[in-house]
């Protein structure tokens, strides 16, 4: 990483994107102290997270506030049942058993995994895993949530669900999410924010719909948007408000009823 | 098709279960012709997976047939069927071992029995294919996530398979190294190979693909081109696929009659001059486009 | 393989299931050690029975009878060698070991049948195990399923790079299995790598102690079978 500049608010959700190698995950983990800690290396600058600084902090003192979710949830499931995993990470902290209790049953609630309670993670599908790992990370109420490809194994349906999610937790509760994710067309409909690294340096910084359309060439394009670039050319400019297919749509529909509404008046008074 | 429809795969009525029970095939009747690209779409759970490998024998029926070029797959063993069949992993590093890229590559013609100086010319033209030659001498365990990707392509380019199976080849890529995957797809169907993918990018699918069969619960709902299979509401909501971009918003413009289906349409130029002749001719006070 | 399949655990609802685990340790081990100590072919059979019929209450008997034919092999030849190496009138003594090595095998499946990866753990935590050693041993098994899988995928993975390991000599065959130890031991190394960074990322490895969120806590039954097995303990010394 390379002279990287960022702010993050509470309840932002950003969607950190970049070519393989860029230093996203290299970035992710300097929020929690996996870096400098776990990994070595040399951490120059000024940096902050939850009034810590990740060189003075050892990443056990930042699980209580940043919760970190990997792309695999094999590899961060630990025990034999749902509960148990959930538990782990309010031991961790060391929280009476009353309290521990209160959030795991919430927690089950929650992400509707009530009846997956005994259930070994062996036993659950992709997208129950995936929901499983932020589940036991959100129960230690973290006030950053970062996510490294959390959808890399799910297929888009699911991984839409899934984002979905994380977002209504970041308006719920005002977490402030990052996530890192290829797929523009899963990921960006639920960003507030667009971060685009490449070699080590971040080279945008945005608005998604905005972003994406100065660096098509580094992410890849959206069909929906380049719609609505084409139709601009062509002198019909969109409002959009997010960049999916479904905000596109109606923004269509909206020109097209007041064009139809403008035709009908002009028709209907001539003078 | 211009090409020759000869049935390479064979899949009669096949049923697979899992040794712990699951029942993953539910009756698969499916025919893969020579030449074609076809991308096998659904869920996860679906038996997508699972059935591309009955294509090499890794996985056989419990009940049913598979044919590979006429030989039925319980005769053969793995290693005999992928001579024919290549499959390519969706994830590199569960077969990565060799100390170099070159050895890497020339495993499997080894396997196969291939004399040294045909070995040569293979992997050097694999290794060129996927822009890897300059990394031969190095260790399979120092490249990138993408060229790790590449090296188990080339690996099995090199024994030149008439039929090539690719389980998720763009999952986890980024938009780069999906554009040089595109590339090689392309190249393949050049090659007149006979190309099998399990996706999920349907984006990729209608760039790139002939026929698109649609999985859900171990079973084929539909196969066909992506233009037709792709459209269709109730099969997309029966097989929980997400449609493309485009389309997704056609048929919400479709809901409001501002398009019919006639008028759908894959790419975004062409999309806009439609909707600019229906939002102009409305402009202009003249009959609606529709 | 198989074998391995005797030492999962799967969820019923048996008072056995409900029994405090370490009661099930003590019982398991009990027989163990009665096993050791007998020196008759009556008593080895005494305790072989006991075990099956402990799994009968549990429901597994099935299981557990599975798990004794897998060790009738390995018990035959123990049963041979000992029959070879000693004197060729004696049966008795080499049937009496090749049965000890069932009943010990059997009433060790037995807790593990009974017994879940995390109640193995609680049990060594209220015997103050520390918490990175307990650990150690629910995530060994909690991952064993998984590990099962990742040597299946290497395997298929070189067999389609035409590593024949289903057809041609057993010596062949041998060689060519080496193959999969690389890709795999990679794989293993970073998947417990990226085990290792999720652990410390939920806060493991504080030098604060953890609290525990399910506590053991012996019951009336609990006491009760310890009391009854006591007694046939004592029964089977006296007999």
């Amino acid at each position: 990483m390379r002279d990287v500049h960022l702010e993050v608010d509470a309840g932002e959700f950003i969607l950190l994107v970049g070519p393989s190698g860029c230093g996203k995950s290299t970035f992710a983990r300097v929020l929690n102290g996996l870096i400098p800690h776990f990994y070595g290396g040399e951490l120059t600058g000024e940096v902050e997270v939850c009034g810590m600084d990740p060189r003075e902090h050892p990443t056990y003192e930042f699980a209580e506030c940043v919760g970190f979710v990997f792309q695999n949830p094999e590899n961060q499931l630990f025990f034999t049942s749902v509960e148990r995993e959930l538990a782990f990470g309010l031991e961790n902290l060391g929280l009476p058993r009353e309290e521990i209790s209160r959030r795991v049953e919430q927690a089950l609630r929650e992400y509707q995994l009530a009846e997956l309670r005994d259930r070994s993670p062996y036993e659950l599908s992709g997208g129950q895993q995936q929901r499983l790992a932020i589940a036991s990370v959100m129960v230690m109420q973290p006030k950053v949530l970062v996510l490294d490809e959390p959808t890399a194994n799910l297929d888009p349906f699911t991984a839409m669900r899934i984002l979905a999610l994380v977002r209504r937790k970041t308006l719920e509760e005002r977490v402030a999410a990052i996530v890192i994710e290829h797929r523009l067309e899963v990921a960006l409909p639920f960003a507030t924010r667009m971060v685009v690294m490449v070699g080590g340096r971040i080279v945008d910084d945005g608005r998604p719909v905005e972003v994406v359309a100065r660096q098509k060439h580094v992410v890849g394009r959206l069909h929906a948007l380049e719609l609505v670039e084409h139709l601009a050319q062509a002198g019909f400019s969109l409002e959009v408000e997010k960049p999916s297919p479904e905000h596109v749509a109606l923004s269509i529909v909206k020109a097209y009823r007041v064009s139809r509404l403008a035709a009908r008046r002009k028709r209907s008074d001539p003078g | 098709m211009q090409r020759e429809e000869s049935v390479v795969i064979q899949v009669r009525d096949l049923y697979y279960t899992y040794p712990g029970g699951v029942e993953a095939l539910r009756g698969v009747n499916l025919e893969v012709y020579q030449g074609e690209v076809l991308a096998i779409m659904g869920e996860n759970g679906a038996g997508k997976t699972t059935l591309i490998k009955h294509f090499n024998g890794i996985l056989r029926p419990t009940r049913g047939q598979v044919l590979v070029k006429g030989i039925d797959t319980r005769q053969a063993s793995v290693a005999e069927l992928s001579k024919i069949v290549g499959f390519v992993f969706q994830n590199p590093d569960h077969q990565l071992f060799a100390d170099t890229v070159y050895e890497e590559v020339a495993f499997a013609l080894r396997n196969f029995g291939y004399p040294e100086h045909v070995i040569e010319n293979r992997v050097r033209w694999a290794l060129n294919l996927m822009d890897l030659w300059k990394y031969r001498s190095k260790s399979p365990f120092s490249l990138s996530e993408g060229e790790k990707k590449r090296l188990t392509i080339a690996s099995v380019l090199a024994y030149d398979p008439e039929i090539i199976v690719l389980d998720e080849p763009t999952a986890g890529q980024d938009y780069l190294q999906k554009e040089k995957i595109s590339e090689t797809i392309n190249l393949l169907r050049l090659m007149n190979k006979t190309v099998v993918m399990v996706t999920h990018d349907v984006e990729f699918v209608t760039e790139h693909v002939d026929r698109v069969a649609v999985m859900t619960k171990g079973r084929i709902l539909a196969v066909g081109p992506p233009q037709r299979v792709l459209c269709d509401t109730q099969l997309l909501r029966e097989s929980r696929l997400v449609p493309p971009q485009l389309i997704k918003l056609s048929l919400i413009l479709r809901r409001h009659n501002i398009l019919n289906e006639q008028e759908y349409e894959w790419r975004a130029d062409k999309l806009a001059l439609k909707l600019v002749k229906i939002l102009e001719s409305d402009t202009n006070g003249g009959p609606s486009g529709i | 393989m198989e074998a391995l399949r005797a030492f999962r655990f799967k969820r019923e609802n048996t008072v056995i299931d409900k029994a405090d685990p370490r009661v099930r340790a003590l019982l398991s081990a009990s027989l163990a050690a009665l096993s050791l100590y007998a020196q008759s072919v009556e008593k080895h059979l005494m305790v072989i029975l006991t075990v099956l019929a402990v799994a009968a209450v549990a429901r597994r008997l099935r299981k557990l009878a599975g798990v004794v034919k897998a060790a009738l092999p390995l018990s035959a030849v123990i049963f041979a060698l000992n029959w070879l190496v000693g004197s060729r009138t004696d049966l008795v003594q080499p049937l009496v070991l090749a049965l000890r090595f069932l009943a010990l095998s059997a009433s060790l499946s037995l807790f593990f049948m009974t017994t879940s990866p995390d109640e193995l753990s609680l049990m060594l935590e209220s015997m103050r195990l520390p918490r990175e050693y307990s650990m150690l041993v629910t995530m060994s098994f909690r991952f064993v399923p998984t590990l099962a899988l990742d040597v299946e995928a290497v395997m298929h993975a070189l067999q389609s790079r035409g590593l024949e390991l289903e057809r041609g000599s057993i010596t062949r065959r041998v060689k060519n299995y080496l193959y999969l130890m690389v890709p795999l031991i990679v794989y293993e190394v970073r998947r417990s790598l990226m085990a290792a960074e999720a652990l410390e990322a939920r806060g493991f490895g504080s030098p604060r102690k953890p609290t525990r969120y399910r506590e053991l806590r012996a019951k009336g039954s609990d006491y009760l079978f310890v009391v009854l097995l006591a007694v046939y303990v004592a029964l089977f010394l006296a007999l």
